[in-house]
């Protein structure tokens, strides 16, 4: 279900939390869907399962999963639009920051590159 | 303070002339593993073997769950696994006869899960140790520190000789067993791919210190490399605090910073004119920025 | 206390041969006692009685080995009562290896084969309380001095299994030398009884056990002393400059001189010798010096690797270290028997035959060891047998009034055409060598990163 990559400069806690986010946030996961259990991903992956829960507690705090007592995390019933702007546009923040950078590289001007949004969202 | 696991405080130790460890106060809590790295020759087995009262320390105290590692009673004992670097299995034994005569020590030895291990991990019981292979001997010595189920679990270089399979074979598992967050887990090993994958905490060791001593998270967050573009006079001028090695050529400039926080970005975009980007990086290339 | 007794178990059956030595041994030991009443000759019982006895202790000669490297490793730090229960094990096993020879002395006294003036039986022994006594106390002290026997040969062959190098060997020779001569002093002292010599077992344990098990403070005193130069770090061994002597062990031969220098001036101190036993001694130092050269195949590997000889090439130069390393004892060796002879006026005809024999004693091992070059087999092993018992029987053979000097004087040619052979033997078989066959050294510890 999920790419984690343990010799990226991301730490995987923040791998796993990017994520689960998007999957949720692009409806791969299903309110009420099942996560596996920390100890299955632990092993399953070969990483620290205090990682995994570190992330899992973290997105519980966000209000995106819910714990079960005695099953595993469940993806939390919420209305999509109850996500904050704020923090929808904090997750897109990084790859913003990448094209405006990229663009000034190619020296292309702020209009070109508005211009280019555009088209791409009328698709 | 009960709680932990493992307790140093000013911990020293000098050979002769040279101070192999310098002053260091650490605590090692249940649930955390410990990622332990360090150049060769830095001392990262002369601090495990201090860590377990294997050699008194020059000054300083070490304890392990609440009493001194020089004399630890045998209830104590029965909770710890050590895995030296160096086997020393009894060559002349069958590695059945080595497993029960190690056995025999302890009151609680999970025989069962051993079995498993030993049949998942390719260890011939039958075989004599002579006969084994490199690998082969690394394994068993693994397994001889499994069995009693120890609540503390000291590694030192435990899989330089192992082949990748078998490598993920024992990562998984050290997984299992820190699954349940009560156990300690310190091993120090040069593959740091291993580490990343484990360790949710870093102690690198150098000249004797504890240069780093934190989560694995937050090392990453901490050191990062930045890549500085813009003009020729602006590039020349930037000055990156907390950097640890800039390099410059005409309009660009990298540098490794530590501490990083997110805020001096916009600070070196305002201040200096340039455009900033940051790069993360992995466990091996923060050891290497470390140590050039 | 499972340990303990695992470890016990683990002694006598650690490989295929200890349990074959252990378990026939005993076998051998209770059919004997069992068979000695209907025996026509109950001597024939305590040889096998005996035979079975000497089996069951070599079946444990890796004791000394396995115990010491658990103790000198992290394992007697790390396992709960780690020292504790090797110190244990170690002395429930002399106990035990000595235990058969108990057992023995009741029935070799109803034997016959020890005698005690009174012809005995089981019933005299049941009734009569000084007997049973008398019988009980010479058990017990022959017991007591075998434990301490046998406790002195686990450490001989501790020193030669552990530090396979001529160290090792000298060491286990002196203690070898002198419990040859120990017994000599008992002879003359009959006031010991059982309680003594009880008594003396457990001084030795005691003692013992208290440098094993506080070993490691010793050890850290030792290193955090505060007068310096107190014990000063071993002083860096003075090589001769030759690389392959010190890759062989013998660079220095003076450590072996000096070994061997100290058992004999004790037995000239102790008392009157025949010749013969000097040269017997004399010999069993020139055949053992020899010996070392039993590891050579094993550590001429480097050696091959780093310079650019072939493989006849290093043979030779392999035996040019030994003879100049065995020149040096053997003259030594000479000298002591020409002295030794001339003052205390041994028969002209000994010293004649002694001299070649020593230099026999040398050749002979020298070669048998070089030959070894895949590591030891069952062939081997019986001719290294042999010809120790050749060596051994010529000081007897000379011990007469009137020695048979031809046959002798046959022996010792015999002997030469012998070493001539073996030197053959083993010239071709390095042309050959394969130093996968060999037996790997694991000598080396990499120092603490």
């Amino acid at each position: 279900m999920f790419v984690l990559k343990p010799q990226s400069g991301i730490p995987i806690y923040r791998q796993l939390l990017d994520q689960v986010r998007r999957m949720v946030a692009s409806g791969q996961l299903a309110p009420g869907a099942e996560l596996p259990s920390v100890r299955e991903l632990a092993i399953q992956h070969a990483v620290n399962p205090m990682t995994v829960s570190k992330a899992y507690s973290l997105l519980e705090a966000e209000g995106l999963l819910e714990r079960n007592r005695g099953r595993p995390m469940t993806v939390a019933n919420r209305p999509k639009n109850a996500t904050q702007l704020s923090r929808r546009l904090q997750q897109i923040q990084p790859l913003v920051e990448q094209t405006v950078l990229a663009a000034k590289q190619l020296e292309l001007s702020e209009a070109d590159l508005l211009k280019a949004i555009r088209e791409n969202w009328e698709e | 303070m009960a709680d932990a696991t493992v307790q140093g405080s000013h911990l020293s130790k000098s050979f002769g002339e040279r101070r192999v460890i310098d002053d260091l106060s650490f605590e090692v809590a249940p649930g955390e593993v410990i990622g332990l790295l360090g150049k060769n020759g830095a001392g990262k087995t002369t601090l495990l073997e201090l860590m377990l009262g294997f050699t008194p320390p020059t000054s300083g105290t070490v304890s392990v769950f609440g009493h001194p590692s020089q004399r630890l009673p045998g209830p104590v004992k029965s909770r710890v696994g050590f895995v030296p670097q160096q086997d020393e299995l009894l060559d002349q034994l069958t590695v059945a006869d080595q497993l029960r005569v190690i056995e025999s020590f302890y009151a609680h030895w999970d025989a069962e899960l051993i079995e498993r291990l030993c049949r998942e991990w390719n260890v011939n019981t039958a075989a004599r140790i002579k006969n084994l292979s490199v690998g082969e001997r690394q394994k068993l010595s693994i397994l001889l520190a499994f069995g009693q189920r120890p609540h503390l679990l000291v590694l030192d270089e435990p899989v330089a000789s192992l082949d990748p399979l078998a490598r993920r074979q024992f990562l998984e598992q050290l997984v299992e067993i820190s699954a349940d967050g009560e156990r300690a887990v310190i091993f120090s090993s040069h593959i740091v791919s291993d580490i990343e994958r484990l360790a949710n905490r870093i102690w690198i060791l150098k000249n004797g210190r504890l240069d780093w001593q934190g989560d694995l998270d937050s090392l990453k967050d901490s050191i990062v490399r930045l890549h500085i573009r813009g003009a020729a006079e602006a590039v020349a001028g930037v000055e990156v605090p907390g950097a640890i090695s800039l390099r410059r050529e005409a309009g660009f400039a990298t540098a490794v910073v530590r501490g990083w926080k997110p805020e001096l970005q916009h600070s070196l975009r305002a201040v200096h004119a340039v455009t900033v980007e940051v790069e993360s990086l992995g466990l091996e290339e923060i050891f290497l920025e470390l140590h050039r | 206390m499972s340990a303990v007794a695992r470890l016990v178990y683990t002694y006598f059956t650690s490989t295929r041969l200890a349990c074959v030595l252990s378990g026939g041994g005993i076998l051998l030991f209770a059919v004997s006692l069992i068979v000695v009443f209907g025996m026509p000759q109950p001597e024939d019982m305590v040889l096998f009685a005996s035979a079975g006895q000497l089996a069951f202790f070599l079946g444990s000669s890796n004791m000394p080995l396995l115990a010491g490297r658990l103790s000198q490793g992290h394992a007697a730090r790390l396992l709960p009562q780690g020292r504790l229960k090797l110190f244990l094990s170690m002395m429930v096993t002399v106990a035990l290896v000595a235990l058969p020879t108990l057992l023995l002395m009741p029935f070799a006294v109803i034997a016959g084969t020890i005698k005690v003036g009174v012809a005995v039986d089981i019933a005299r022994l049941a009734t009569d309380p000084k007997l049973r006594s008398f019988v009980i106390d010479m058990a017990l002290m022959i017991y007591a001095s075998l434990c301490i026997l046998a406790g002195w040969l686990y450490l001989a062959m501790w020193f030669v299994t552990s530090q396979r190098n001529s160290a090792g060997f000298s060491k286990a020779l002196v203690i070898i030398v002198i419990l040859m001569l120990a017994p000599t002093q008992e002879v003359n002292d009959p006031s010991s009884d059982a309680w003594t010599s009880l008594l003396q077992l457990a001084i030795a344990w005691i003692v013992f056990g208290a440098i094993f098990l506080a070993w490691p403070r010793l050890k850290n005193w030792r290193t955090r002393s505060w007068i310096p130069g107190l014990f000063p770090r071993a002083r860096a061994v003075r090589s001769a400059g030759r690389e392959i002597d010190l890759m062989l062990g013998t660079h220095n031969p003076w450590m072996y001189i000096g070994a061997l220098l100290v058992p004999v001036f004790l037995a000239t101190r102790i008392g009157q010798f025949s010749p013969a036993v000097w040269l017997y001694m004399l010999t069993i130092f020139s055949a053992v010096n020899g010996a070392i050269s039993g590891q050579a195949a094993e550590r001429s590997r480097a050696l091959w690797l780093r310079a650019g000889w072939s493989r006849s090439e290093l043979f030779a130069r392999v035996e040019a270290s030994f003879a100049r390393h065995n020149s040096f004892v053997l003259g030594v060796l000479l000298v002591l028997m020409v002295g030794i002879g001339s003052y205390e006026g041994h028969p002209v005809g000994m010293l004649a035959a002694g001299l070649p024999l020593l230099i026999l004693g040398t050749a002979t091992s020298t070669y048998l060891g070089l030959m070894l070059t895949r590591g030891v087999r069952w062939s081997e092993a019986l001719l290294a047998i042999v010809l120790m018992l050749t060596l051994m029987a010529l000081p007897l053979m000379l011990d007469t009034r009137v020695p048979n000097m031809a046959a002798v004087v046959a022996l010792e040619v015999i002997l030469a055409i012998v070493a001539i052979v073996l030197r053959f033997v083993a010239r071709s078989r390095w042309a050959a060598i394969d130093w996968t066959e060999c037996r790997r050294p694991r000598d080396a510890r990499l120092a603490p990163g």
